[in-house]
């Protein structure tokens, strides 16, 4: 099958900042991809790009195979949310809808189901003004979803939501998945969306770090060990030697890549270098995220 | 572009914004209607030309309506909803559009609303005062006609401005300093300028006898290519702007 959306080289240069370098990946009908960074690392931007916001300085992108302007209709292909707090706060939430409905020639009816949708049909006509972060985000969601998109495309979405409001965000966009849609969500969070999504896509300073699916990724983080010493210089010198990897995890520990504590251990004593710390890390996706997101700084 | 249309004409209803302007635009009209009407010598009110003048008032909904056209476009930048209106219409062309369209409805409701009250209640104080209508026919139409085309215009005047200065704030005080500092400077200092500029050419259209100003077709004339050259630069600088 077709790639739903393919990014070509994205590049944006602001003056001297490149928050976009050369980005090129493919999204596959059907999946739940987490686009994943530091704040900072180009994430919106790149999104922006995809949308038709901003112009990439070069490169381009396509949505189900054109620039999304040349899209017919985007709103019924594609629904897409990039701040939560994109309403004007003396307007109801379903006038917000309606003011998008309308512009695409929609029934008004349609603005009711998707309220309804997002749980928020009590408070149509109330002004944004009184709504919680929460409902915001479930507002954005709505107006996502009026055209009843084959692809879903979120920026943040879990940001500032309450651990029941996450729980409700993944739940929904499981089960909009689970039709053989396609979501793209972004978050700097990695376990935010851990339990959602099937693909990940890393980047940091604006270029791509890792493209893989969540189980590969998963699978990396059982051979990491963390090596505390008072000469961790010498250490991180006497593993590379064995062919080990190494980054940096604080000042006084690191992270040996794909090995077993046993090793390293043998390692520092032939190297007579004192060891005050060496632990297997847990399946801890948090840090291989981190982890894969500093390692481009070097 | 219908749907857009009605889409923007939404946008207007939708808030209290341009109901406030609508209130605060028939509080002025009444107060500088009333008040001059009641208060100035009958010799000052009878003739023509001091009736036009003071029949003249409702053209103040040109600023108004600028205003609402400026919100049209700089509301939407402030509170960030030019995102989804970009996404659901990736043509900026076709909602500029439908934006000076709507910006121009608003303003002709402004204009009639302003214009139509001014004439009723000065014709009302007049005759009250027993000073003879000096106006024919023609000059209520003129007034009528003047006010409500060019506060039209100046509702799309107001739609190309907030293309061209996104910021809310920044864009209402130029409109501001624009219409009561500038321009007044420039026509007193050079008439034979100042009368093109759109404020004069407007006061223009209503007949209004002050000396240098254009005749009334052309005073319009004016003031649409003034509304053309704004907005061919807001349309082109919206285009090209990235929404951030």
């Amino acid at each position: 099958m077709d790639p739903v959306v393919e990014s070509y080289g994205l590049t944006k240069r602001y003056g001297t900042v490149l928050a976009v370098d050369n980005l090129s990946f493919k999204l596959a009908p059907g999946t739940i991809t987490a686009f994943l960074g530091p704040n900072g690392a180009g994430k919106t931007t790149t999104l922006r790009m995809l949308l038709g916001l901003a112009r990439p300085t070069s490169g381009h992108a396509t949505i189900f195979g054109r620039p999304y302007v040349k899209l017919e209709k985007p709103a019924t292909r594609v629904g897409a949310v990039l701040e939560a707090t994109d309403f004007h706060p003396g307007r109801s939430g379903r006038d917000h809808l309606l003011t998008l409905s309308r512009s695409v020639g929609l029934p008004d009816s349609r603005a009711n189901e998707v309220m309804e949708l997002v749980e928020l049909e009590e408070s149509a006509k109330r002004r944004v003004k009184g709504y919680s972060l929460g409902m915001r985000q479930r507002l954005g969601l709505a107006s996502a979803l009026l055209g009843d998109p084959d692809l879903l495309i979120l920026d943040e979405p879990a940001n500032g939501l309450d651990p029941e409001g996450v729980r409700w965000l993944r739940d929904f966009l499981r089960s909009y998945a689970s039709r053989g849609r396609t979501v793209f969500v972004s978050s700097h969070v990695l376990a935010e969306v851990a339990q959602t999504v099937d693909q990940v896509l890393i980047i940091n300073h604006g270029r791509l770090v890792t493209e893989s699916s969540l189980q590969d990724l998963t699978s990396r983080v059982g051979d990491l060990v963390r090596v505390r010493s008072p000469r961790l210089s010498e250490l991180a010198e006497a593993l590379n030697r064995e062919g080990i990897k190494t980054t940096a995890s604080n000042d006084h520990s690191l992270l040996a890549h794909d090995t077993t504590s046993e090793r390293v251990g043998n390692i520092c004593f032939s190297a007579g270098i004192p060891l005050h710390e060496l632990v297997r890390e847990g399946s801890s996706l948090e840090e291989v995220f981190l982890e894969l997101t500093s390692e481009v700084e070097k | 572009m219908i749907s857009q249309i009605k889409a923007e004409v939404l946008k207007i209803r939708s808030t209290r914004t341009t109901l406030g302007l609508l209130l605060g635009m028939i509080a002025f009209a009444l107060l500088f209607s009333i008040l001059p009407g009641l208060l100035s010598h009958a010799a000052q009110l009878t003739g023509k030309d001091n009736q036009v003048n003071l029949l003249g008032i409702g053209a103040i909904s040109g600023i108004f309506a600028a205003l609402a056209g400026i919100m049209l476009v700089a509301s939407e930048y402030r509170f960030g909803t030019i995102r989804p209106t970009f996404l659901f219409s990736p043509n900026r062309g076709r909602v500029f559009a439908s934006k000076v369209v709507a910006g121009m409805l608003a303003g002709f409701v402004f204009g009639v609303v302003a214009e139509g009250l001014s004439i009723l209640v000065d014709f009302i104080i007049l005759r009250a005062r027993g000073i003879s209508i000096a106006l024919s026919g023609g000059d209520f139409a003129l007034l009528l006609v003047g006010a409500l085309v060019g506060a039209a215009l100046w509702g799309a005047i107001g739609v190309g401005l907030g293309a061209i200065v996104p910021n809310q704030v920044a864009a209402i005080i130029l409109l501001l300093a624009w219409g009561f500092v500038v321009e007044n400077l420039v026509f007193g200092l050079l008439p034979s300028v100042g009368r093109y500029l759109p404020v004069h050419a407007q006061d223009s259209m209503i007949g209004l006898s002050t000396p240098h100003l254009l005749a009334a077709g052309l005073g319009a004339v004016v003031l649409l290519a003034w509304t053309a050259g704004l907005g061919v630069i807001g349309l082109s600088l919206l285009r090209r702007r990235d929404v951030n």
